[in-house]
Order: C-alpha cells, then sequence, then structure tokens
C-alpha cells in the first residue's frame, strides 16, 4: 500500500536520510577504527598474551597456566594483599577526610575560604619526585616528624617509617592521604554547592544539630558524587605504582620493594615482570588482567553498596 | 689501514664537487695537504682507516658512563673525523625498558648500535634475545680483560660484549676513627666478617659510631659474599640453588649477625646510605670500587679515608676478592653501522690506554682492560687516601676475582632472598625456613 502510494517527494526524503546515514557513519567510522586499534586490539591481543609463557623473544604457549601459576607466587600473594592493605584502609580515611574537610571549607561564615581550598588541594599538583623525596627526608630515621615527635616525648624511640614493614605501609598511607585529600575534596566541595540551604535552614527549624544535619542532608545529597570518587580512588589504588616505587629504596636498584616487599604493588609487580625481571611479557598480562578482574568486581559492589539502581 | 687508504678516501668525497679540469691539480694539492696534516698530527702511526657512518649509543649516567663515552667519542673521531657518534643518555630503567620493549616486538628499527647493560643482565639479554646481539669473539681480544668480565658475556663459547668498568668491592674505612679506637691498617686486612663484626664493636664503644650503615632492603653485600666464594643463587645448569648453599647460608646468618651485633646505622635508599659516611656517622663502607666518586664528595675528610680488601667468608672457597656492579658495551647484530661500531669499542676501549688512565682521573672509572693498568694514573698515589695506591691495589685484587655465572635471574633471587629478610632477622623464622620458602618463590618464579 505504502508502496504504490509514496510521493516522490518522501522518495526523495529517504534518500536524503540515507545519504546523512552515509555521512553519519563515515564520520563515526573514524573514532570507532580508532578505538578498535588502540583499545580493542590490546585488550583481545593482552588476552592472548596472558595465555603465552616469555623469555623475552622465546614465547611458547601455556593455556590457562599462567594463572594457576599465580595462585602459587607468594610475590604476587603478597602485592595483591599490600594492595588491599592500602585499598581499604587508605581510601576510606581518605574519602572521609575529603568528605569533612569539604563540609568545613563549605562554610560561609569561614574567612580566607579560598586560600584553605587552594592550600588543601595543592599538593595533587605537587610533582610526585619532589613530595616523594621531601617525605623521604621528613620520615628518615633522623628527619622532621622523628625529631619532633622526639621533642614532644611521645616516643622514646625514633621510629624506623621506610625501615620496617609495618611503618613502610603506613608512611605510603599518610603520604598519599596528603596527595589526594585535596582532589577528592573539590568533587564534594562542587557538590555541596547543588545542595539548597534551604534544606539546612528546614533542618535547623527542627532542631538537628549540625551532626544530624551532615549525616542526613549532606551524606545522601552527595551519595553519587561519593560513589564517584569512591571508584576512581578504587580504581588508582589497585592500579598503584608511582608512591610505592619513590617510596622504596633505590626504586630498581633495590632489591624488594619496601622493607620485605612491603610495598610492592600489582602494578609494580607487572612493571618488574616485564622490565627488571626476565621479560615475561605473557605471565605480566595475565597480573593485568587480574586487576581488571577486580576492579570491576570492586566496581559492582559499590554500585550495589550505593543502591544505585541506573 | 694506510694512509694511502686515508687519502683515496678524501679525493672521492672532495672530488664530487669539483670540476674536471680542475680535479687533477686540486686533488694533488689536497693529498699533499692531509699527508702533511696527518703526519704532523699523528706522526707516523698508522691509521684506523677512513671509517664512515653514524653510531649511537645508550647508556645511563650522566656523572659516570656518559662522560667515559664522551671521551671515547673524542678520541675515535680524531682518527675518524667522518663517523658521527650519539650519545643518547637515559636512566638505567629507561635503557632497560626501552631495549626490552623494542627486542620482545622484534622490529630493526629504534635500536642503538651499541647499548651497555649491567653485567648482572648481560646473560638475561643474551638468551632472551637470541641473536639480538653481535658475537665479538673474534673482534676483541678477550684475554687483555679481567677473566671474570669475559664469563658473564659468554653463552655458548662465543663472547658478546666489551668489558667495561670494574666493581671490584673493597673494605673502605675511616683511618682516624679505627685509630681511634685501637685498630692499624694492617688489622683490617684480609680479615673475615667475624672479625669485621668484632673491630665493628669496638668502634662503637670507643667512639660511638657505627661501623657501617646498612640497608635491609639492599641485596648487594649477599652478592659480594656469594660472589667472593665464586658462587652464585644458580648452579651450572641455571637452576636455583639456595637452599643447599653453603655459601648462600653462610651469608644469610653474617647478615643477622651484622644487625644483631648493633654495629650498624639503618638507612633506607641510596642518599640516606651516602650521607651516613659523608657525615662522618659511619666508619666504613663496604661496596663496589665506583663508590669513590661518593666518598670523596666530602673533601673534608680528605686523607681520613683508607681502603682494604673485602672481608670473607668463613668457607675455605671464600676469598678476599668480590665485586658488586659494573657494566659492558653490547653491539647490536642488526645495527646498520656495526663494522664502525665494533671498530670504535675497538679501537679506544680495546686498546686506547691512555683512555683508561683519563677517565679514571676524570671519573674515577676503574676499566677491566689489564694492559692499562701499569698507565700513570693506576700507579699513583691518591692524597684522599693518605697516600695509598688505591688504585694499584684494586687492579691487583680485581685479577683475583672469583669469576661467576650471573645466570638470567640474578634480579628475581636477589629479591626472593630479601623478601624473607625480614622475617628472619626478627626471629620469626630460622635460616633453614627463610632458604626453603625463598627457593620456592624463586622456582615458582622462573618457571617457564
Amino acid at each position: 500500500m505504502e508502496n504504490t502510494t509514496r510521493l516522490p517527494s518522501q522518495d526523495r526524503e529517504k534518500r536524503h536520510i540515507s545519504a546523512k546515514n552515509k555521512y553519519g557513519w563515515f564520520f563515526i567510522s573514524f573514532p570507532v577504527i580508532i578505538l578498535a586499534v588502540f583499545m580493542l586490539y590490546p585488550i583481545i591481543s593482552s588476552l592472548f598474551l596472558s595465555t603465552m609463557s616469555s623469555r623475552g623473544m622465546i614465547q611458547k604457549f601455556v593455556g590457562l597456566r599462567n594463572y594457576v601459576k599465580l595462585l602459587k607466587d607468594t610475590v604476587f600473594l603478597q602485592a595483591l594483599k599490600n594492595t588491599f592493605i592500602f585499598f581499604i584502609i587508605q581510601v576510606p580515611i581518605m574519602l572521609f577526610l575529603a568528605l569533612i574537610i569539604a563540609s568545613l571549607l563549605n562554610d560561609k561564615s569561614i574567612k580566607f575560604r579560598g586560600l584553605f581550598r587552594t592550600g588543601i588541594f595543592l599538593p595533587a599538583v605537587t610533582s610526585l619526585v619532589t613530595y616523594a623525596l621531601l617525605f623521604k627526608m621528613m620520615f628518615s630515621l633522623d628527619g622532621l616528624i622523628n625529631k619532633f615527635l622526639l621533642a614532644i616525648h611521645l616516643i622514646s624511640e625514633p621510629i624506623p617509617w621506610l625501615m620496617d614493614p609495618f611503618w613502610a605501609k603506613i608512611t605510603v598511607m599518610i603520604a598519599m592521604t596528603w596527595r589526594w585529600t585535596g582532589y577528592n575534596m573539590i568533587f564534594y566541595l562542587s557538590g555541596l554547592q547543588n545542595i539548597p540551604d534551604e534544606l539546612y535552614e528546614a533542618a535547623e527549624i527542627d532542631g538537628a544539630n549540625k551532626l544530624r544535619q551532615f549525616r542526613f542532608i549532606t551524606v545522601p545529597m552527595l551519595k553519587p558524587i561519593i560513589l564517584f570518587t569512591a571508584i576512581t580512588s578504587t580504581i588508582g589504588t589497585l592500579q598503584l605504582f608511582d608512591e610505592p616505587m619513590s617510596f622504596s629504596s633505590g626504586g630498581v636498584t633495590a632489591a624488594t620493594i619496601g622493607p620485605g616487599n612491603s610495598l610492592l604493588t600489582m602494578s609494580v609487580y607487572i612493571y618488574n615482570l616485564c622490565f627488571k625481571y626476565m621479560p615475561n611479557f605473557g605471565y605480566a598480562a595475565t597480573v593485568a588482567y587480574v586487576i581488571v578482574i577486580l576492579v570491576a568486581i570492586l566496581a559492582i559492589i559499590q554500585f550495589k553498596l550505593a543502591g544505585d539502581k541506573r | 689501514m694506510s694512509v694511502k687508504c686515508e687519502i683515496g678516501n678524501y679525493a672521492v668525497h672532495s672530488g664530487d664537487k669539483l670540476k674536471k679540469e680542475e680535479t687533477v691539480v686540486k686533488r694533488l694539492f689536497s693529498m699533499l695537504l692531509v699527508v702533511c696534516v696527518l703526519f704532523s698530527i699523528f706522526g707516523v702511526t698508522v691509521m684506523a682507516g677512513g671509517k664512515s657512518g653514524k653510531i649511537t649509543i645508550w647508556a645511563w649516567d650522566p656523572n659516570f658512563n656518559v662522560p667515559v663515552m664522551a671521551e671515547a667519542k673524542a678520541r675515535y673521531q680524531k682518527i675518524n673525523p667522518s663517523v658521527e657518534i650519539e650519545i643518547v643518555e637515559m636512566a638505567k630503567a629507561d635503557v632497560e625498558q626501552k631495549l626490552n620493549t623494542v627486542l620482545a616486538s622484534g622490529m630493526k628499527e629504534g635500536l642503538p648500535d651499541i647499548v651497555l647493560i649491567e653485567d648482572y643482565n648481560a646473560q638475561k639479554y643474551l638468551q632472551a634475545y637470541p641473536g639480538a646481539f653481535a658475537d665479538l669473539t673474534k673482534k676483541i681480544n678477550h684475554k687483555e680483560f679481567a677473566s671474570y668480565k669475559n664469563e658473564l658475556m659468554t653463552l655458548k663459547r662465543k663472547i658478546y660484549g666489551v668489558p667495561f668498568d670494574s666493581g671490584v668491592s673493597a673494605l673502605f674505612y675511616r683511618r682516624d676513627i679505627l685509630a681511634e679506637a685501637g685498630y692499624e691498617p694492617a688489622d683490617l686486612n684480609n680479615i673475615t666478617w667475624d672479625q669485621f663484626i668484632e673491630i665493628g664493636k669496638q668502634v662503637k664503644k670507643k667512639t660511638g659510631k657505627a661501623m657501617i650503615a646498612f640497608d635491609a632492603a639492599d641485596g648487594g653485600l649477599m652478592r659480594i659474599m656469594m660472589q667472593s666464594a665464586g658462587e652464585w643463587y644458580f648452579d651450572k645448569n641455571d637452576n636455583p640453588n639456595i637452599v643447599n648453599n653453603e655459601v648462600i647460608k653462610e651469608g644469610y646468618i653474617a647478615y643477622k649477625k651484622i644487625v644483631d651485633s648493633g654495629i650498624i646505622k639503618k638507612t633506607s635508599g641510596w642518599n640516606e646510605w651516602v650521607a651516613s659516611f659523608n657525615k662522618g656517622e659511619t666508619a666504613s663502607v663496604i661496596t663496589g670500587c665506583w663508590i669513590i666518586g661518593s666518598i670523596k664528595a666530602e673533601k673534608s675528610q680528605s686523607g681520613k679515608w683508607a681502603a682494604a680488601p673485602t672481608p670473607r667468608l668463613n668457607l675455605k672457597s671464600s676469598v678476599n676478592y668480590s665485586n658488586l656492579g659494573g657494566s659492558s658495551w653490547y653491539v647490536i647484530e642488526k645495527s646498520k653501522n656495526r663494522a664502525v661500531a665494533e671498530d670504535f669499542l675497538k679501537t679506544i676501549f680495546a686498546a686506547d690506554q691512555d683512555f683508561y688512565q683519563k677517565i679514571l682521573v676524570e671519573q674515577g672509572a676503574v676499566g677491566t682492560y689489564l694492559p692499562s693498568q701499569d698507565g700513570v694514573a693506576y700507579t699513583k698515589p691518591d692524597q684522599f687516601f693518605g697516600g695509598q695506591k688505591i688504585f694499584s691495589d684494586f687492579s691487583t685484587w680485581m685479577r683475583k676475582i672469583p669469576p661467576v655465572n650471573y645466570g638470567l635471574f640474578t634480579y628475581e633471587a636477589d629479591a626472593a632472598l630479601m623478601a624473607v629478610m625480614p622475617d628472619y632477622l626478627a626471629g620469626k623464622i630460622d635460616v633453614e625456613t627463610a632458604l626453603k620458602k625463598a627457593e620456592e618463590q624463586l622456582k615458582n618464579q622462573i618457571d617457564f
């Protein structure tokens, strides 16, 4: 029916649309090709690579044996453990601190708010090497921190910050918190701007104190942003590389990453497998895939916990 | 090559630009000129030949390897002005990263002609990338180099590199501090680690100073101990040999003794370690001779230092001579100017004795080219070390370093052993358990 009654103008219209489609496909093809070549291909190729065992140029197919090897690899398991310790302890502390500081600095009655905000954000733009060097100096056995703690009689003996497996982790956590709290704070601050003042006013009239306001207004209203920062921080921590590398003794020249490999993370292990040890790119790809899987799982859990149904 | 060849080459180059009529006269004239210039500069020495082309060199350390190469470049270009040499300076980790990625990708582009490789890594590269490096067995007279250097770059009876600097180890100590504790230089000659610890205790008691700075994450001392006994982490077939290795066990125990004796100052990282002896907080340093530059950096301590042979283990096989670190030059097989690169290394690094004197004085680089070590710079007393002829001593010790094949997995083994070290030092596990753990981990990791 339709075919017989079709007007020439309709036909032209259709041709016009299909021509438009052609252009559409043409333009969209560039990003698609680029994505395929630079994203899809490496992802698939590294999946294949993870089934190989290699010694430099010499490669052989081992199937899933790399994954079995991974479970027996105490160094990898330690890297996994270290990464999770950083993730479980450092990320919540940092995000909580960021939230507190953000809501404090959102108070309009505070003078020089801009100055404080800038001051707290500044570490995020500091060069990594510079700050790692300064922290190492401050946290050395006879460094500033120990001298201060000794002077106020909080400790009787200097703390072996970077020489003890336990304290080395603490030092790196302190450093990471210093560096990234301000960065997360900025997200919260921008989120706080979008919470209408009326809500707080109403709460105040109803007799809610600041703590309850924070608990029942600020946190729920900021939930999407908290989720976002939690996921980016999770990814950042699981891929943690810079800090352990610069805080461990000689970086690439030292035998272990931190005393007893206490600062070894999965990303550092991948680096070592590729460049410091006998280059085993296949095995390194296996470790990389484990990180991807873990990030995916954690992100799903966080979405579920946040109850975001979208 | 003869002078004739040099002139012929020159004529070909300049001949293109000249008109035919003038060619004969000008060519004769330029020939004469070149002959005169060459003879006046070099006397009647035989020329190396008119090489040309461009070679690229990758090296790390702007205070050591790079200026050494720059000196070599200047010397070679005097002989072969038409050879272009580019020295690319990168961090050591970057050199290794680039080399690994380019070689693994199988690309022919993007590689240098000559590359510096750390001795501990030599076998790894040679075996992981077969055919990537040029066989120099017949190009270089390796007999003129320290034998331990040749061993580590030999694969299937072929020698692949040109040995460069030595990491001959020594016990560097402060004469004044040791004298205060009642020790003469003779008391520190050819001692064992146990004796070293005893001396350290006295030093600590009488002067209050720590004997050495110690980094628990550093496996360097272990490597010194092992090589002093001609042993390594692996047996001859590259299989891990840790649990049943008397030398490693002895070394491991020595680590704990050193820590428990209270003679150390704990440090973390290179800077703190160097600072400990620059500030005069520690009385000695046991490491490779390349540390001299850092020791001498503290000018106020001039005349107060001395060097003695490295302490040995309580084993018959262990001697007072060992090594830590050091690297060598390798030529890439597929390099377009391989012949020039080989000739460059041969002319400077395997022949030029004067060059080795120069880099010893300027960079403190102790080469492993034995004929150069009778030279002026090597036999000169060093005022910083109280007039001791330290380089002459190094040269003597270097010849006695037991040769060791470092195998493929030095850094894996190093990490495996040092990872269990804190638990052992804290007394949580005994030495047998620690070594067993380390060997299991190593075996799993290097499983192909």
